[in-house]
């Protein structure tokens, strides 16, 4: 299927979620809007909790949310660059991502669980729940010049996750009930970090890799640096256990150096001496 | 008579010009710790360009942004640490080790008045301690891998508490939030020098001869221009000897070039010889400090590391700087080394 089709399909729900465009934050600054497209689904609900509580603005964005009723349309929409980000089902992202489409994942968001009995003990069904999670998703060709804002979209991202965590169960429930209009709301897990492990399990569940893919063409779509920056920023503020408990089990690359003071050299002019 | 004088000078800079244009081009990467000097010893002797490499330096402000350059193909080398290629390759990046920078370097530091409780050589003196560290540097996995190696559950007797930077580490030391942390050079000898703090010990007393910063080239590129690579590894093996035989002029240079401050450079490298600058690739360190990362937990899957870590290049490399200088005994030495870690 061709772009071309794909955009005559996805066309009139393009138009029908622009006409559903909600949660516009209160911005007072002039300014571009980042516009955030989200699935109307539990597991988005990070980025709206971002939006309620104010996180986005304290990350200094200024977010206009999109709501779609199904990933196909959304990942069109991003495609389309008619939204800048989007949080839709991960299963679905990867299968477009290994037909070649220019995603790139950034943050995670919420997984439905199922606390039955024999829940854990079904691995169909645990890969099956798991690709029905949300993840959030950038274009790949963003410019780099926007890399700050994308670090700051998952930074208040991780600032919802921790509202919801520091909420009682009772009080969390609510949250999300609210957010969902009274429908009822699935068990869900939380977090922000894209977990590229976690990625290539669901990647190969599915059997997406294709031979002629070189090795790192999954890591090339899960941007962790985007996670371990913006964990990174609010680790300089005061350390709580949410925090921790996130930077304990992100994977990053350790920021090793300098504690001097001399000149850095960059690519554009290297260092001959 | 000036004239004559300024147009030698200017012919014999032409050309080295030309002579430099015409030899292959290696874009090196590195980040500025004192024991990444032997590349500005080999620049600065002129060591690259005798061997028949054009080696331009770019220095990194971490890392992650390092190694990023590399996996986009704008480097040609790079010496980011050791766990930040792992990382990479683990995840299917195609890069292989070929050589070394660094080996050792790592120190537990604390407080004067926490010093006498952490004395003596046995690990067990931290047990129930809380440390500070970055997770995944080069002495959080060093350190849990000699706490393993010496019978210690780390997991159940000691406390980990992992910090953003080393900047963060040396506050929690200084605040009593931790009761030790974990720091690589110059920042122990500057959170000595600035916050009065103390190294209570060294990780090279558990662990000799641990790997640190590896030197990676992203494999295609390696593989087909071999030569090249060897000639670079040859130049870093001549600067080795300058650096065991030379310390006064490479203190100046590694001072000079890393702008850090000559004091700690030569306390560091020939005072404490708290690390090593050593291109020797270390095969067997790499495939330890693969085997620490894993048992602790940071990468769920393993991957054959093996498989991206090249010795020949090296071999040959110092191979050819033997057959001149057969009877120098750096080199013979670096030859010994070679055959028991590689």
């Amino acid at each position: 299927m061709n772009f071309g089709h794909v955009h005559r399909i996805a066309a009139p729900s393009l138009m029908a979620v622009l006409l559903l465009v909600s949660g516009v934050m209160p911005c007072h600054a002039a300014g571009k809007f980042f516009r955030l497209g989200y699935l109307d689904h539990p597991g988005s609900a990070l980025c709206r909790v971002a939006a309620t509580h104010g996180h986005f603005r304290e990350e200094g964005l200024q977010v206009k949310l999109v709501k779609f009723q199904d990933t196909a349309s959304g990942l069109a929409a991003l495609e389309a660059g008619s939204i800048d980000a989007g949080a839709f089902m991960v299963g679905e992202a990867l299968g477009q991502i290994a037909k070649g489409k220019g995603f790139r994942i950034i943050a995670g968001g919420g997984t439905p669980t199922d606390t039955g009995p024999l829940a854990s003990l079904d691995e169909n069904h645990q890969g099956e729940q798991e690709r029905r999670g949300i993840v959030v998703l950038v274009p790949a060709n963003r410019p780099v010049a926007e890399k700050g804002s994308i670090i700051g979209l998952t930074a208040a991202l991780i600032r919802a996750h921790r509202t919801l965590q520091q909420q009682s169960p009772v009080v969390r429930q609510a949250t999300l009930q609210k957010l969902s209009q009274g429908a009822t709301v699935p068990n869900i897990h939380f977090d922000p970090n894209p977990d590229y492990w976690r990625m290539l399990r669901i990647w190969q569940g599915l059997g997406l890799q294709d031979a002629a893919m070189p090795g790192d063409f999954l890591a090339n779509h899960v941007y962790e640096e985007i996670y371990c920056d913006a964990l990174d920023r609010l680790l300089i503020g005061p350390m709580d256990p949410v925090l921790q408990e996130l930077f304990s089990k992100a994977v990053c690359t350790p920021n090793c150096c300098p504690a001097n003071s001399g000149r850095l050299f960059t690519l554009q002019g290297g260092s001959t001496q | 008579m000036k004239r004559i004088i300024a147009a030698f000078l200017l012919s014999m800079f032409m050309m080295s010009v030309a002579v430099a244009a015409n030899l292959p081009k290696l874009r090196v990467g590195y980040v500025p710790e004192p024991a990444h000097g032997l590349y500005f010893v080999a620049k600065e002797k002129g060591y690259f360009k005798e061997e028949g490499v054009d080696v331009e330096l770019f220095q990194f402000g971490s890392a992650s942004e390092g190694i990023a350059a590399l996996k986009a193909e704008k480097l040609d080398v790079g010496t980011f640490g050791t766990t930040a290629p792992l990382l990479f390759i683990s995840k299917g990046s195609d890069f292989t080790f070929f050589g070394g920078m660094m080996i050792g370097g790592q120190a537990i530091v604390t407080r004067p008045d926490r010093l006498a409780e952490l004395a003596g050589k046995n690990l067990k003196v931290y047990k129930g301690k809380k440390i500070g560290l970055v997770k995944l540097s080069t002495g959080d996995v060093i350190f849990k891998g000699a706490l393993k190696k010496a019978g210690i559950d780390w997991k159940k007797d000691i406390t980990f508490v992992e910090l953003g930077s080393a900047t963060a580490v040396v506050e929690a030391i200084k605040k009593g939030s931790v009761d030790a942390g974990l720091l690589w050079p110059p920042h122990f000898s500057l959170a000595e020098k600035n916050s009065g703090l103390k190294v209570a010990h060294y990780l090279e007393e558990y662990y000799p001869k641990y790997t640190c910063c590896r030197i990676v080239a992203p494999t295609a590129k390696l593989n087909a221009d071999k030569d090249t690579y060897r000639r670079f590894l040859a130049a870093l093996i001549r600067a080795y000897r300058f650096y065991k035989t030379n310390p006064e002029e490479t203190v100046r240079i590694y001072t000079k070039s890393l702008k850090i401050d000559e004091g700690i450079v030569r306390n560091e490298t020939y005072v404490k010889k708290v690390s090593e600058s050593n291109p020797d690739p270390l095969r067997k360190g790499i495939l330890d400090f693969w085997q620490h990362i894993r048992e602790a937990g940071y990468i769920p899957q393993d991957y054959p590391i093996d498989k991206h870590i090249n010795t020949d290049i090296y071999k040959q490399a110092l191979d050819s700087v033997i057959k001149k200088n057969p009877k120098d005994k750096v080199y013979q030495q670096m030859l010994s080394f070679y055959k028991k870690n590689n």
